[in-house]
């Protein structure tokens, strides 16, 4: 029963959103590219979610650092891609595309690192103390942010290595769509499945799902749970940096970028219901239409606020209606 | 006893900041009112500009103090205490500046406006967060302070990034002219915070705060309504900033987007953490310590091994590594611990004076 | 008395502040079913907690089968060989009754070999096999949380208030379920209903007030109406 109205819900705003764009649309074209840029979002905003939300549910920390390892993604990837910067390989590999693959990679690996330093290091000993973990990850976000401020300033970066996956485009309807975009939100969806696939059908799934409703009883089992947070914990993080990586050819690296995406993973993580996988998935790709119909509708009028505040307001509009988000058990 | 001697540092203690700009002044043979030029005063020498670095850190005092009542002394964790301390700003500029009210009226309502609006929106953010779960709480806190950041870094009536000047300010109250008197009033208000703060976590209504914070379903299973004591908690730690916000736009005279940023959440969070959770002095404490370390240490440069690093620009990573590693090693703080301290040592002394049968020492925590 | 195979010894267990044990001794010979009796709040649940490494003891020892428990992790105690079914049966809701039963496992093929022995104990659980654990009934959910601890090869069950909250019918099944596991690995049990527990166990031991004054054989307390009135308030 509560799920169906949250399924109309769900339907609603996606079905509304689209018809807003769709007779706003000068083109079917254009109204393509609304959709595709707002999956494209959509796909960035699961990657940092997706970790945020499943480590909440199953551990019950509240990640703050979640968007700026997202935001390390971007800076590494950046670093590995261009001239000059810590690693320079341009001339040890030529090809910009295998450079690409090679950044986004790093990315991955560095996230992996520091998300498995946070954890064993960090939150560990404070299991007996959550209202530290909460706050301690709110001080991780601030101490990496410093650092990357001292290695590579606070001057934003943008992406200019072409490469091509990222030039190219097809046409249709008389448009021009990145081929980039495509690729990004198809490894998106295919992402979606894979780790619903890994939750629902794996041991290490049933693992997971279990311990998001008790953990205590999963370890009485014979089962070490802790081992399973570390995994967790420097896999989220590890995605979140390949979001960071894949966003960095179009966003390219600031310092800003770590909070933004803190901000939209929070809304999506919240309006989904703490700790739901499909509620983050969803989440994620609702409010990233939503950004892109709003980014649309800001263009040449005075409300060029309007989508950075849209998650906060489809948040608030949900959870008018759903309290505990739209697939949030009443915790 | 105890009490007593606590008392006696206290007033030795507020005896030595009232003394302070003429101790200053007479040390450094600097006025304590500034240098008259003309029929104004300039502020200029050492005594005045202490007075400023003082006066901030009351004002950031205050902002701590009233972040621990919700975080230290009600276990409420906020990371958007920056909401009240920025729109407090903003209501006593945009008071000043963008109304045809005379400057002493300004005054009066724009503060009682950004009491009462700090404490509304404090009341409305947890009304609709706090019958969640705990974390629900914090999100909102932020996010909503964000999203208030973001819009006032882009309106273009408050002059959005930039932010306005606030020029129209009675001469008695100007720092920029009678330092001292504001001094003595920024000063007088810290007072009165930190005894009402006292007054307050020592009343019925306090020990139904740490009530809360010790074990929320005890407090509720008791009978009390632990969403009411909470909202109360917010509300009053609201209005506290605000007053902080509305002093520190009085001392800057300028009022800007920054206010509303995480960096006035971090700022009274890792004062709070560093001085110590839950006790009367450790957000003073912390506030001081740190922004007296920021103030000597911020043109010093180190020379470690032929590379020259300057203070200022790690500034920001030495506080998140002190907040981490207090957090994990300390998590009482430096008031806390050394209370623990004296405590294990009044323990012990007892009993080899009493020689009595060891009792378990009582958990720290 | 037959060897033991848990021998707790003088443990002292703190949850928070509080010092909940102050020193249980309790000696559980193999083979048997031995229950922990005592009034609501004296310990007996923290103690089957101590036993598991969840609420690890300050002090005191716990052996198991020549093993010491005390201070390893939970997951480690039971990989031993100790399945917990706690109280509230914890099973977990959201799973189907098959995945509760295979996340037991601690070795690939552990379910298929105990599915027989399983659904001969309880056959309501076969046919409820791909429902989510919280659609059960009260009694099915408890069916499940013992049966998940038959998955392993486990030496030792713990048991923790089995008959709360449930029918008598219910009851009369699961007593005869756990009589019949009894011939198969040794079992401790908490248990609020006397009568249920003196047709069940072979020994007994009292937790009062956070200590283990007295044990011994359930036979010899049947018949001291005098100890029962004492530590149990039951005639």
């Amino acid at each position: 029963m509560r799920r169906h109205t949250s399924v109309l819900v769900i339907i609603a705003i996606i079905v509304g959103l689209l018809a807003y764009s769709f007779f706003n649309s000068r083109s079917l074209g254009s109204f393509g590219i609304t959709v595709l840029s707002g999956l494209f979002q959509g796909m960035l905003l699961f990657l940092v979610a997706s970790g945020m939300s499943i480590v909440f549910g199953l551990m019950d920390i509240l990640n703050m650092a979640q968007g700026t390892y997202f935001m390390v993604g971007t800076y590494v990837a950046y670093d590995i891609q261009h001239a000059g910067g810590l690693i320079d390989l341009t001339a040890s590999v030529p090809d910009p595309n295998l450079r690409f693959f090679i950044a986004v990679v790093g990315a991955i690996l560095v996230g992996a690192g520091l998300g498995a330093i946070l954890e064993r290091g960090l939150l560990r000993p404070l299991y007996a103390r959550p209202v530290f973990q909460l706050v301690l990850t709110f001080g991780v976000a601030l101490v990496l942010t410093e650092i990357i401020t001292l290695v590579w300033s606070t001057t934003p970066y943008s992406w200019t290595e072409t490469f091509g996956v990222r030039e190219g485009f097809f046409e249709l309807f008389g448009q021009r769509f990145s081929t980039y975009r495509l690729f990004v939100v198809g490894m998106g969806f295919l992402l979606i499945i894979s780790i619903a696939l890994l939750l629902q059908r794996s041991r290490i799934g049933i693992i997971i799902r279990a311990g998001v409703e008790d953990s205590e009883m999963v370890e009485s089992l014979g089962i070490n749970v802790r081992a399973v947070f570390t995994l967790v914990f420097t896999l989220g993080c590890a995605v979140a940096a390949l979001g960071g990586a894949v966003a960095a050819p179009f966003l390219g690296a600031s310092t800003t970028i770590g909070s933004t995406f803190l901000l939209q993973a929070i809304a999506v993580v919240v309006l989904g219901g703490m700790g739901s996988y499909v509620g983050t998935a969803v989440g994620s790709i609702m409010v990233g239409l939503a950004i892109a119909v709003a980014q649309d509708a800001a263009i040449g009028t005075s409300f060029s606020i309007l989508p950075s505040i849209t998650p906060m307001l489809l948040l608030i509009l949900i959870l008018l209606v759903r309290p505990s988000g739209l697939f949030g058990s009443n915790r | 006893m105890k009490q007593l001697r606590s008392n006696w540092l206290y007033s030795l203690i507020l005896v030595f900041l009232i003394a302070f700009p003429f101790i200053v002044g007479a040390l450094t043979e600097s006025s304590p009112t500034g240098v008259p030029r003309g029929d104004r005063m300039i502020m200029r020498g050492e005594s005045v500009r202490w007075q400023a670095v003082l006066i901030e850190v009351f004002i950031l005092s205050i902002l701590a103090m009233s972040y621990n009542l919700m975080f230290g002394f009600t276990g409420v964790i906020s990371f958007g205490h920056a909401l009240f301390f920025g729109s407090a700003g903003y209501i006593i500029g945009l008071a000043l500046e963008y109304t045809a009210l005379d400057t002493g009226a300004a005054l009066i309502l724009g503060s009682l406006a950004a009491f009462v609006i700090c404490g509304g929106v404090g009341l409305m953010i947890g009304f609709v967060s706090l019958r969640l779960r705990g974390v629900y709480f914090t999100i909102f806190t932020l996010a909503v302070a964000e999203m208030f950041y973001i819009f006032f870094s882009r309106f273009a009536l408050t002059k959005a990034e930039d932010g306005f000047a606030v020029t129209e300010l009675p001469v008695w109250l100007d720092p920029s002219q009678s330092r001292l008197t504001f001094y003595y009033i920024v000063l007088a208000l810290f007072v009165l915070t930190f005894l009402f703060i006292r007054r307050l976590v020592n009343s019925p209504t306090g020990a139904v705060f740490k009530a809360i914070r010790e074990n929320e379903d005890r407090a509720l299973a008791i009978g009390y309504n632990t969403l009411r004591f909470k909202l109360m908690a917010i509300v009053i730690a609201g209005m506290l900033a605000a007053l902080a916000g509305i002093l520190q736009v009085l001392l800057n005279k300028k009022i800007g987007p920054e206010m509303l940023s995480v960096g006035y959440t971090i700022d009274p969070l890792l004062n709070t953490i560093i001085g110590g959770i839950g006790t009367f002095a450790g957000p003073v404490i912390g506030t001081a310590g740190l922004h007296l370390l920021d103030t000597f240490f911020r043109d010093a440069t180190l020379v470690i091994g032929g590379s020259t690093i300057q203070v200022a620009n790690v500034w920001g990573l030495v506080l998140g590594l002190i907040f981490i590693l207090v957090v994990i090693v300390f998590p009482q703080g430096v008031v806390g611990t050394w209370q623990s301290w004296r405590l294990k040592r009044q323990i012990r002394h007892l009993e080899s004076r009493m020689a009595v049968e060891p009792s378990p020492a009582p958990e720290s925590g | 008395m037959p060897n033991p195979i848990l021998e707790v010894r003088d443990i002292h267990t703190f949850i928070g502040q509080f010092h909940i044990l102050e020193g249980v001794n309790v000696s559980i010979p193999e083979g048997s079913i031995t229950v922990l009796l005592g009034r609501n709040g004296a310990g007996k649940t923290t103690t089957l907690r101590s036993i598991m490494g969840i609420t690890p003891p300050r002090s005191g020892t716990i052996v198991f089968q020549g093993d010491t428990l005390a201070g390893k992790r939970p997951y480690t105690v039971a990989k031993l060989g100790i399945g917990y079914v706690p109280e509230h049966r914890a099973i977990f809701k959201e799973l189907s009754v098959r995945e509760n039963l295979k996340i037991a496992e601690r070795n690939r093929g552990d379910y298929e070999r105990h599915t027989d022995l399983i659904f001969d104990l309880f056959p309501d659980l076969k046919r409820l096999i791909d429902l989510p654990g919280g659609k059960l009934s009260g009694g099915q959910q408890q069916m499940l949380a013992i049966a998940r601890a038959l998955v392993p090869d486990n030496r030792l069950l713990l048991i923790d208030e089995p008959s709360e909250g449930l029918a008598p019918v219910i009851i009369e099944q699961l007593m005869a379920a756990i009589r019949r596991l009894s011939s198969q690995c040794t079992i401790l049990l908490v248990e609020q209903n006397f009568r249920m527990a003196s047709r069940l166990a072979d020994h007994f031991a009292i937790i009062d007030d956070g200590r283990s004054p007295v044990s011994g054989s359930m036979a010899d307390l049947v018949n001291d109406s005098a100890l029962i009135q004492r530590y149990l308030g039951v005639a």
